[in-house]
């Protein structure tokens, strides 16, 4: 029977894991940023219907939804070589190119989920309210401003905070072009220590930790969102 | 661009079944791994629901957990735990076993959450009314709360069949030759057309999910879901 020795997460392996651990919380934190950008530009041009980008759009989303994060990942890392002019590339080696690339990779498949969210919550709105807005003298900035974006948040904070928790459960698929984030440290130090069970548990109490605090964080704000909650009638 | 270099009769073959007289691969591999995953994933999940829904107060708190501790682990770390870490304690899985457990135990979670959510939408009435006429648990949960629930989840659950197929490529980690694994295969021995031979992959799998939807939606017809409904349940 296999006696796990737990002493080895307080040394070395400990280290490397703690290493993985900011790398992982750093790709979370640029791609889920990327991904809000994009996905409220998509999301906002997907509910404009706008007929000139109905199809470009359609495509956007479709595409990155239907498609494996991991595949997509692999994808844009390595066309990047081909595609970028070779001094971009030798610019991004030395900021980590392949962190760089699952940024890029990860931000974008989200944004995929993100802009059907907005989409949705936007077509959740009445189309009155604008008009009503409109009709006692609102400009777009406050129209945007104390009509929309209060609503809007509200609607689409639970599914934002899911598809976040998704996000970082998702930034594990970077090991596959090499990014060193705590899934890879983890497979590391089984390799060079023979003691992969106490690497793995170590990475799931991680991860649990880290998801179930946004979940939790998402909770929180949904009540305090809907406390403050004014309604028409 | 260089797609003749990709679109080999040997590459296509290779994408499509692998070496299959030797071992399945490719496409089918992937759909295989999918189609199994979709049964075991969505009789787990509505197993665990229910339980969630009317089980006992311990057996609703131990699916519970293993909803929250399911879902707040990435499936590529239970892919891992399912693959690396049996040999450790004397027992090694094929890799094919290995990923379809992780999928199926991944996705049966949030299955299970559908699955409540579906239960819920259940009408009270009809629910009391079944146990008005006598009916056993069992044939309450099976002619009356199942039939409802199952065709409320649809689009949830189609959602959850995308996810759960796009979860396959994850297979290739552990070097499953299934289609991701194959075009690595084919990118390795070109080395000159990555985005042809990635840009294939994702051709694939976005007429793969279209498929699979399109065929989710033909179940959105009341009328043939009861037919097909009745083929499992009697």
């Amino acid at each position: 029977m296999y006696q796990p020795d737990w002493s080895i997460l307080l040394g070395e392996a400990g280290r490397l894991l703690l290493d993985g651990a900011l790398v992982t919380l750093e790709l979370s934190g640029f791609a889920l940023v990327l991904a809000l950008l994009l996905g409220f530009l998509f999301g906002v041009l997907r509910w404009s219907e706008i007929r000139l980008l109905r199809p470009v759009c359609w495509l956007y989303v479709e595409f990155l939804r239907n498609t494996p994060p991991l595949v997509q990942l692999l994808f844009w890392y390595f066309s990047a070589t081909v595609i970028l002019p070779t001094s971009v590339v030798m610019v991004l080696r030395d900021y980590g190119f392949q962190f760089v690339a699952a940024v890029f990779a990860l931000g974008l498949y989200h944004s995929g989920f993100i802009a059907e969210i907005v989409r949705g919550g936007l077509n959740a709105i009445p189309r009155g309210q604008y008009e009503a807005a409109e009709a006692i003298g609102f400009g777009f900035p406050h129209t945007v401003r104390y009509i929309l974006l209060p609503q809007l948040l509200r609607i689409i904070a639970p599914s934002l905070v899911n598809e976040t928790v998704s996000l970082v459960k998702n930034t594990s698929l970077a090991l596959a072009i090499g990014v060193a984030d705590i899934t890879y440290q983890a497979r590391y130090i089984d390799y060079a220590t023979f003691r992969g069970v106490e690497a793995l548990t170590a990475v799931t109490v991680f991860y649990l930790v880290l998801c179930s605090s946004i979940a939790g964080l998402g909770h929180y704000l949904q009540r305090r969102l809907s406390r403050n909650r004014r309604t028409a009638t | 661009m260089n797609w003749d270099l990709v679109f080999t009769e040997n590459n296509i073959r290779r994408l499509l079944i692998g070496d299959y007289p030797v071992s399945l691969g490719g496409v089918a591999l992937t759909v295989e791994l999918s189609l199994i995953g979709m049964v075991f994933a969505t009789l787990l999940g509505f197993l665990v629901g229910y339980l969630r829904f009317a089980g006992p107060r311990p057996v609703r708190w131990l699916a519970g957990g293993y909803v929250e501790l399911l879902r707040n682990i990435p499936l590529l770390v239970l892919v891992f735990w399912a693959y690396f870490a049996p040999p450790y304690f004397g027992f090694k899985p094929t890799k094919f076993s290995s990923v379809l457990l992780a999928i199926v135990l991944f996705n049966a979670a949030y299955i299970a959450e559908v699955v409540r959510s579906g239960l819920l939408s259940v009408p009270v009435g009809q629910i009391e009314a079944a146990r008005a006429i006598g009916l056993s648990p069992l044939q309450q949960a099976l002619y009356v709360m199942l039939p409802v629930a199952a065709f409320n989840t649809i689009p949830a659950m189609t959602g959850r069949y995308i996810t759960l197929l796009k979860g396959t490529s994850l297979a290739f980690l552990i070097g499953l030759s299934e289609v991701t694994e194959i075009g690595r295969q084919i990118n390795n021995r070109l080395l000159t057309a990555p985005i042809e031979v990635y840009a294939t992959l994702l051709v694939i799998y976005f007429c793969l999910n279209r498929t699979l939807s399109a065929l989710m939606r033909l179940l959105e017809d009341r009328r043939r879901f009861n037919r097909v409904f009745c083929l499992f349940v009697r």
